[in-house]
Order: structure tokens, then sequence, then C-alpha cells
């Protein structure tokens, strides 16, 4: 598929049916069309309980301001007659979409175009406290922020997100979200063949860097090829498919510059597998096939020498041992050993973790993540406190596509315990969604949910990277989020 | 393509996505055994008949996991990983459990994290 001519097409049929509008401005009336937004308004979906508002009243605090936090909290606001409701969040971009930082890097969007004020999106009524959460006493009902206030609830919902922790690297520094400070992992990270598209200003930097490589393809001259190495970490990371969608972006820039031929992509993921979903393992396979990808299962990023540019993994794989007579086969012995690698550039995938004050606190667990009930999303132990989002221990999800579904969820089931009921009515069933780019101008659309099957939502096979897609990522998918789903609607 | 009205294209785009999510679940698995049978009759083998763990078989006490936590390290294993593309943290089990489902011993995750939990369970 030509998909360059396609999107060219697209966008120039874009600005003639718009009347003369920029492309950005384009982008910007859709997302205010009436179409799209009466659609978005039919979109919310029904519940029986829907239909009523709930008297049940008490004090729900939100922690963290993020998609989650904040369409909880309109979701909430829409759905109790009396809503008394504070969200406690310090970051005032908090709402900023994160699914445009691989199009940052793709050149298609700016960190403009991404950046949004989270006081737009404060529903009306609700408290915000611009500070963050330093402890959480769930015996007591209280959280704690870091000016020392204390600070109660009848009810509780954590939707504070996850940690890059880009110094779980050895030779990297720093611990971060997508927005807001950044310094300790700059010193390292988005320069000088290291880059990261998981944080915004990162994904700015990668933009530079994949130019960069391309400068230095052009007047590389030697017959050894150019190494360029995408990670993957050995902890459960947001949007699983980021680190190969990057992978395909960069090939095409290089692709489109001439010099795909003089660089190596190799991709070097902790895992065994290229996606948890057989149907779509089998597809990124034939795709990488198809762009003369390497690839290297079971190689996780350990260490980083950013002066003598060379990466260190470590490499593990299963051993036969002894016969074993209970399970009547041969046992399987865990080998492991250190593996260098040169590269010119690398795009590394930032390990991933709980924020350390909840996950080391009485609401996490040993891995960090809250543990909830994965299909109500009800703390196991405190039931009166929620989670939802990246920070919520629950398998598959991590996504803002999960985060969609599950808000809903959590809203009526804490609606449910307010009003003492016995069962929670709502279930979320593990839905998520990955718009895989494949290239600029094509996008597959993987959706399933935990029985591992696809769950797709279109009469479409959707293994196939279409440029329909493209389109649904790069215009329908934001104002989706922002205007659908931040309001509480969608 | 030349005639593509993109207004209408994102409209028909919108309207399936807003059906999207509501799907039936899957038909419930049948499986071949029950839940305590598939313990008595192999895991017992090497994380004991109290969930103790056996150490020289390197299985360790099921006893002090919360059932979150059993549900979770059992997903885990039978799906070989928590997210949406990383190994298995159970390497070694996610093969021997390969290998059992393949003899017919597989189990619904939530009912044998259950399982373990009531029986065995110290937490």
């Amino acid at each position: 598929m030509k998909s360059d001519k396609i999107i060219e097409e697209i966008l120039f049929e874009i600005e003639k049916h718009e009347g003369g509008m920029s492309r950005r401005n384009a982008m910007k009336f859709l997302a205010a069309s009436p179409i799209a937004a009466s659609v978005l308004a039919g979109a919310a979906p029904a519940t029986e309980a829907e239909a009523s508002t709930s008297n049940a009243t008490g004090k729900i605090v939100i922690v963290g301001g993020g998609l989650a936090g904040v369409a909880t909290a309109a979701k909430l606001t829409h759905r109790l007659a009396n809503p008394n409701i504070t969200l406690i969040e310090p970051n005032p971009k908090s709402v900023s979409y994160q699914p445009g930082q691989t199009l940052i890097a793709a050149g298609v969007w700016q960190k403009s175009d991404i950046e949004y004020e989270t006081a737009n999106f404060i529903p009306k009524g609700v408290k915000w406290i611009k500070d963050s959460v330093v402890s959480f006493d769930p015996q007591n009902n209280t959280v704690t922020t870091s000016d020392d206030t204390k600070i109660s609830y009848d009810y509780l919902v954590v939707a504070t997100g996850l940690m890059l922790n880009f110094g779980a690297i050895k030779g990297l520094k720093g611990e971060i979200t997508s927005s807001g400070t950044n310094d300790l992992v700059r010193i390292k990270v988005g320069k000088e063949g290291v880059y990261s598209v998981y944080f915004a200003d990162g994904a700015v930097d990668t933009k530079k860097g994949i130019e960069e490589l391309i400068a230095k393809a052009k007047a590389h001259t030697g017959s050894e090829k150019l190494q360029a190495i995408f990670t993957d970490p050995d902890t459960a990371i947001k949007c699983g498919g980021a680190p190969k969608k990057i992978m395909y972006i960069t090939h095409d820039l290089l692709k489109k510059a001439g010099v795909r031929d003089k660089i190596e992509l190799t991709f070097c993921p902790s895992g065994d597998k290229m996606f948890g979903v057989p149907e779509y393992n089998a597809a990124i396979l034939e795709q990488f096939k198809a762009r003369d990808f390497k690839w290297e299962f079971k190689t996780n990023l350990v260490a980083i020498d950013t002066e003598k540019k060379i990466a260190t993994f470590e490499k593990k794989w299963l051993e036969k041992g002894e016969y074993d007579e209970d399970l009547k086969e041969y046992t399987m012995v865990s080998m492991s050993k250190m593996v260098e690698k040169n590269y010119d550039f690398i795009h590394i995938t930032p390990p991933q973790k709980a924020p350390d004050v909840v996950g080391k606190s009485p609401i996490g667990s040993s891995k960090g993540w809250v543990p909830v009930v994965k299909e109500t999303l009800q703390h196991v132990t405190y039931k009166n406190v929620f989670a939802l989002g990246d920070v919520a221990a629950v398998p598959m999800g991590k996504t803002g596509g999960s985060a969609r579904k599950q808000y809903t969820v959590v809203a009526e089931n804490l609606i449910a315990i307010m009003e003492k009921q016995e069962k929670l009515p709502a279930a979320y069933d593990g839905y998520t969604v990955c718009p895989l780019i494949t290239s600029i101008g094509t996008v597959a659309l993987l959706e399933f949910n935990w029985t591992a099957k696809p769950a797709p939502s279109f009469p479409l096979d959707p293994t196939q990277e279409r440029w329909i897609w493209w389109l649904l990522k790069v215009y329908a998918l934001k104002p989706m989020t922002i205007y659908g789903m931040l309001s509480g609607r969608a | 393509m030349k005639k593509i009205d993109v207004t209408l294209c994102f409209a028909i785009v919108l309207v399936l996505l807003s059906g999207c999510g509501d799907k039936p679940k899957s038909d419930a698995v049948k499986y071949k055994y029950s839940t305590e049978q598939v313990y008595k009759e192999t895991c017992l083998h090497c994380h004991g008949p109290k969930g103790e763990g056996v150490a020289e078989k390197k299985a360790p006490a099921l006893t002090k996991q919360s059932v979150q936590e059993l549900e979770m390290s059992l997903f885990d294993i039978k799906n070989g990983g928590l997210g949406q593309s990383t190994a298995s943290e159970h390497d070694v089990m996610e093969h021997n459990m390969k290998k059992l489902a393949e003899k017919g011993y597989d189990y619904d995750i939530k009912m044998m994290a259950n399982y373990i939990h009531t029986t065995f369970g110290t937490k």
C-alpha cells in the first residue's frame, strides 16, 4: 500500500472539505464537530443503573488526576445527585494525551498537540487540591499531602498512574512520569543515540534522534551496518505496543530517507513473544519479517554505558534438566548470561513501577500495584477503596483504552457500595486496545481482553494494517479521549 | 478514494466505536477434572499436600499468598505473562503448566486460586 499517497490524499480532502482549514485546525474541528459530539454523547455504555441519579452521599477522594481519575470524577458527578468529590493532583498538565507521544517522534504531531490543561477538565463542583499524596492510612480513612494536611474520606479512588523507572537501568538515573520534571533522566536520555518516547520531552528528542541517525547513515561508508536497538523491559508497561511502534516509525523514516539498508534494526524484549494474543503475535512476526527486522527474545536491558555506546542485556533461556517422575516430563532449568551490544541508536522502554508512596503503603502490595478484584476493581482488603488505570494490579491493562472501560466500572461499583448494595453491578472484562502503528499511514487495531483472543469492534480482520485505523489514531481517538472520556461520557 | 467524504468516514468510525466493548462473554470452558482433582493429582507433587511447598522440587509454598496474588500468579503462568507481551515470571512453571494442560489437567484460574486459598491459605 502506498501509504504516503493515501495520507496525502486524505489530508488534501480534509483541507478541501473544511474550506481551506489547516490540517491542525481540521483536527480541532473534528473534535468539536456536532457529528462527533452527538456520537460521543451516545457512546456511553448503557447499564440498567445508568438512567437514574443516585442519592447516595459520602466524601469521595480521588488520588491522581490523569485520564482515569478525571474521567471517574466526571462520571460520579453525573451519577450522584449530591456529589462530594475531592481530586488530588499536583501536575497542571496531568490530562495530557500520552498516546500521541509516538506521533511526536514520527513528526506527525508536536508536543503542543498533546498538552492539555487539567484545570479545563476538572468537572464543576469537584474540589481540586494541587498537591501530591505522601501517605495512605486506609485504617483511618485518611491520606496526607506533601504540605502535611490530613484529608479524610469515606470512599477512596486510587488513580495515580505509574512511574517510569529509568534509574533501574545501571548507568541511567531518575524515576519520572510522562509529563513534568525529568532533569535526572535527561542527563543521559534524549541525546547521543539514547532515546525514549515514554515521556513527552523524550518523544520530542526521539524525533531529533532519528534525524541524527539518518544523517549519520548518510555519511556512513563502511560495509558494517549501523545498529539500532529497541528494548522492552521485564516489568508491566503502559502501552505494550509502543516499544514496537517506535521501531516501525524509525524504519519508515529511514526508508523514506533512503538509508534503511545501512542500518540494522533489532528488537530486544525481555518477553518471549511479540504479543500475548497468538493471532496478533503471528501478524507482528510477519510484519517484522517483511521489514527485515531482527529480534532476540528474553533479552532484557540492565545497563548502559553511554560513553562507549554499549548496552548490556541479561539473556535468559530454559535448558532441559532431569526427568521428573511426578510430572512425567523433563524438568526445565532457568539459565541466564550477560550480553553486550554496541549501538548507534537505542530506544529505551523503561522499567515501570507503582509510585512507592502507593506501592509500599498499606493499599499497595509486594509487587507495588494496588491489589484489586480484577473484575470489580475494588481493593481486596479495603472495601471502600477502588483503583484503576496504570496503578491497578490488573493483567494486560495499562492503556488509555483499558482506563476508558474501567472508569465506568469503578463509578457504578462505588455508587453500589455507597448505597450499601450487597452485590457490585459492574465488571471489567480486561478489554484493551493497541492501535499498533506499523508505518506512517497504517495502523493495526489490536483489540483484546483476558481471554487473550482478538476482540475486534469492527467486522474487519484485526491483524491487517489499514489506513482507516491510522485516521482513527491520528484524528478520532484524541477527541474521543479528551472530550468523550474526560467528560465521563464515553 | 478520490471522493472520500472524510467527515462521514469519521462519523461511521465513531458510530461503530460506540458499539464496542459490549461483546457477549465467550462460552464457559469445560474442564476434564475438578479443581480439587487437578490439585491432588498434579500440583500436590511439588507444592505439597498442604500447599506448604517442597524444597527439593524448588516449588514455593502457596499458603502465604492472598487470593488475589494467587490469581495473578496463575494468570501469569497460564497466560505466559501478565503484560501484553511480557514473559512469565514463572518460566519453569509456565512450561510445566503447558505439559499438564496437554494431559487434560487444566483449570479455571479463579476457581483454583479460591481452592488453594480456602483449603491451605493462612493469610
